[in-house]
């Protein structure tokens, strides 16, 4: 090649590349004639499956249902999970491969919130519609990110409904608390400290134990010396039946309070009648109300019997993620975009889904905010109901 | 056809290879490595980014356990260390980015010192212990220096902006990271050719016969910490601005095992080694993704809810297998092959 023509040549390569990328910027990603592509990036293997294959399971039928009555304006749903394990490496890589292999047209989960903080550079910038109803940290809602919504309530909220609620039950009665020592339970712990400020109870024992700690014993002997009549136990899953055993074996029966994070059928199971004592509060309804029923009665038209017996609240969450998603897509009408998506998201206002409070975002908050309910364990049937 | 090693002169014998077709190999891959993000989508852009800084720290594990035979298993303590490093220098402090590769590289440094102090002393199976609790005891430092570190908070980390080079892009970040890959495959293959590099190889083969030599072995010892320690803090800023947010959650104890497996697999001591077993490792889920879906649903179906297991079993399966049946690791069978070529119709 001559040298001289060389400017010509790569200006011509250039402008052939740009009318590609231009030619591409053109149609919608994501959007066939048949097809809507939804992707999800969560744990559905390991451990965290617990909860991340029991959403999958509520995208799933939330889409079964809209496909059943013809899809969304005449497109079927199709969805795509990418696997992260928890581990924030594998959910940054889960989310390019859903944006730029599957290239799908919006998301419906960001996984936990370390994994959406971790994935939120990448996610915004991209400008893909987005919900994130698993982690809920403020970072992914305030400031408000153009494209990011969430949809639940925090971990903060969640622990000072349930102080309050069981203070409200259990009047004039001294607390204990537990936290972890991680950013989950310096929320719980901040929510405590609302609660304490307005109501101003007894606090017998205060303490924090180690992530990944199993054995409870000393702490629950130190929490029955203090003699605290109520007990917020901070922990997730393994570090509440650790808590909740102990206190069994010591005959220390006393109400127990639980966030949300840790509501699923696994923990009854796994505590037994030590769980009998259990509160918590959610933003779903409980699986045991009369709303809980029905809902999982209609999930059983869209799920297998196997994916049936791993339904739990995290399916819940599941559907009303995507049901806000699809009904944004579907008033975009014939040829949803991106941004006419995100504006349809923001006009979202008193969305019913049956089984939480309505979900309403609007242009200036993106985080919609649901209403906790106090709800009981009922070891018998390894599910919660509605506390009156 | 190469029929020897025979060296005539000095400089021969410094040369990285006395081979013009290695050199030539080398080069070429260069220019591929260079090009790749014209090539490549950016899912396996995302991957061989990740292949590169995983090289890092892999190489710095391989110096003192590959060169100097000192067992760690805190690795991921020092990982942390040098992503925090760079997120509070250029997170928190908003100072220039390569203060903060510095600082990556500093401050696990001299908690290399501090770890190696014990190994002066124990060996094995005591000093891979020590070192583990190291890795949990600096997890829990962080979380409880939060006026330093934002404790469980984390920490946001954008992409660095250096002499007016934006690495923002995906493909600038990768050539950053295959810059500094590139630096610690040449260096560590320089170390040991070096004095150090002998030292450190006379104390892994025999620590008393070294000293009679006259190797300091306090000194090697905590050289060989520091100079891992160093290179693995690169490595693990790398990887918390590839993630974009650096808390003590995204560097799991499973980090650690898999930078084992890269050394077993790869073969432990080799340069070439860790290179071909932190591909193999990083790529291990996809490859078996991929082998997986050839073989029909319910395959699939496993691989669906239950690929957290199965790579887990395949890391042991893989570490096992090697051990027992090749324990040279994929530089042994790369030699192997090698040899195979040059004696070929042979057998010797």
């Amino acid at each position: 090649m001559n040298i001289k023509s060389l400017p010509t040549t790569l200006g011509l390569v250039a402008g052939l590349l740009l009318g590609t990328a231009t030619g591409a910027l053109a149609e919608q990603q994501g959007i066939t004639d048949t097809e809507i592509l939804i992707g999800e990036v969560l744990p559905v293997s390991g451990p965290p499956a617990l909860l991340g294959f029991a959403h999958t399971l509520g995208v799933k039928a939330a889409a079964a249902e809209i496909n059943a009555a013809g899809g969304i304006n005449g497109r079927m749903i199709r969805i795509i999970v990418e696997d992260d394990g928890y581990v924030n490496s594998r959910t940054v890589e889960g989310v390019r491969k859903l944006l730029t292999v599957h290239k799908v047209f919006a998301l419906t989960s960001l996984s936990g919130a370390a994994q959406g903080l971790t994935v939120l550079p990448l996610v915004r910038d991209s400008g893909i519609p987005a919900i994130s109803p698993i982690g809920i940290a403020e970072e992914l809602h305030t400031p408000l990110v153009p494209n990011i919504f969430v949809v639940g309530s925090t971990y903060d909220a969640a622990s000072e409904a349930i102080v309050r609620e069981l203070s409200a039950l259990n009047p004039g009665k001294s607390w204990g608390i537990i936290v972890q020592d991680d950013e989950y339970g310096s929320l719980t712990h901040q929510g405590f400290d609302r609660a304490l400020a307005d109501l101003k109870f007894d606090v017998a024992y205060d303490d924090k134990y180690t992530r990944g700690q199993r054995d409870f014993s000393s702490e629950m002997l130190r929490l029955q010396a203090s003699g605290a009549e109520l007990f917020m136990m901070g922990g997730i899953i393994a570090e509440n039946v650790g808590m909740a055993k102990e206190l069994e074996r010591l005959g220390y029966d006393i109400p127990l309070g639980s966030s949300f994070v840790g509501r699923v059928p696994a923990i009854l199971k796994l505590m037994g009648d030590a769980g009998s004592n259990l509160y918590a509060t959610d933003y779903v309804v409980p699986e045991q109300s009369e709303k809980g029923i029905a809902f999982l009665e209609k999930l059983s038209g869209f799920l297998t019997e196997d994916e049936m017996a791993a339904t739990n609240r995290y399916t819940f969450t599941g559907y009303i993620a995507a049901r806000a998603m699809f009904e944004a897509i579907s008033r975009c009408g014939a040829e949803p975009t991106w941004d006419c998506t995100i504006e349809k998201l923001e006009g979202l206002t008193d969305f019913e889904t049956g089984i939480s409070s309505p979900v309403s975002f609007s242009a200036d908050d993106h985080f919609a905010r649901l209403e906790l309910g106090l709800m009981k364990a009922n070891v018998d049937v390894l599910a919660f109901e509605p506390v009156k | 056809m190469r029929s020897g090693n025979f060296k005539q002169n000095v400089g021969e014998l410094i040369a990285l290879t006395d081979s013009k077709s290695v050199a030539t190999w080398s080069c070429l891959l260069m220019v591929a490595l260079i090009g790749a993000p014209m090539v490549l989508d950016a899912h396996l852009l995302g991957l061989v980014t990740v292949i590169l800084f995983t090289l890092v720290g892999a190489l710095g594990l391989n110096i003192l356990m590959g060169y100097t035979g000192l067992v760690s298993l805190g690795h991921v303590g020092f990982l942390v260390l040098g992503a925090y490093g760079y997120a509070v220098t250029v997170g928190i402090h908003g100072l220039h980015p390569l203060l903060g590769f510095l600082m990556a590289g500093i401050v696990p440094a001299i908690a290399g010192v501090i770890v190696g102090a014990p190994s002066l002393r124990l060996k094995g199976i005591y000093l891979a212990i020590t070192t583990m609790a190291f890795a949990f005891i600096i997890n829990t430092a962080i979380l409880e220096a939060d006026f330093i570190t934002n404790g469980s908070s984390g920490i946001f980390l954008p992409r660095p902006t250096m002499f007016g080079i934006s690495f923002k892009s995906d493909a600038a970040f990768y050539w950053l990271c295959l810059f500094f890959a590139v630096a610690a495959l040449a260096v560590t293959l320089n170390i040991r050719r070096s004095r150090i590099g002998r030292a450190f190889m006379a104390i892994r083969d025999n620590d008393i016969a070294a000293q009679s030599m006259g190797i300091n072995l306090i000194a090697y010892k905590l050289l060989a910490f520091v100079m891992s320690a160093f290179m693995t803090g690169i490595a693990g800023a790398l990887f918390g601005v590839y993630l974009s947010f650096v808390t003590v959650e995204g560097f799991t104890f499973h980090l650690t095992i898999e930078a084992l497996a890269i050394l077993v697999v790869g073969g432990l001591g080799s340069a070439l080694g860790v290179v071909l077993g932190t591909i193999l490792i990083v790529l291990l889920p996809e490859i078996t993704g991929v082998l997986l879906s050839l073989t029909g649903d319910a395959a699939q179906e496993v691989m669906a809810t239950k690929a957290f297991e199965v790579r887990n079993i395949l890391y042991g399966v893989i570490i096992i297998g090697f051990l027992r049946f090749d324990p040279t690791g994929l530089v042994g069978i790369w030699k192997d092959v090698q040899r195979t070529w040059v004696n070929w119709p042979l057998k010797y």
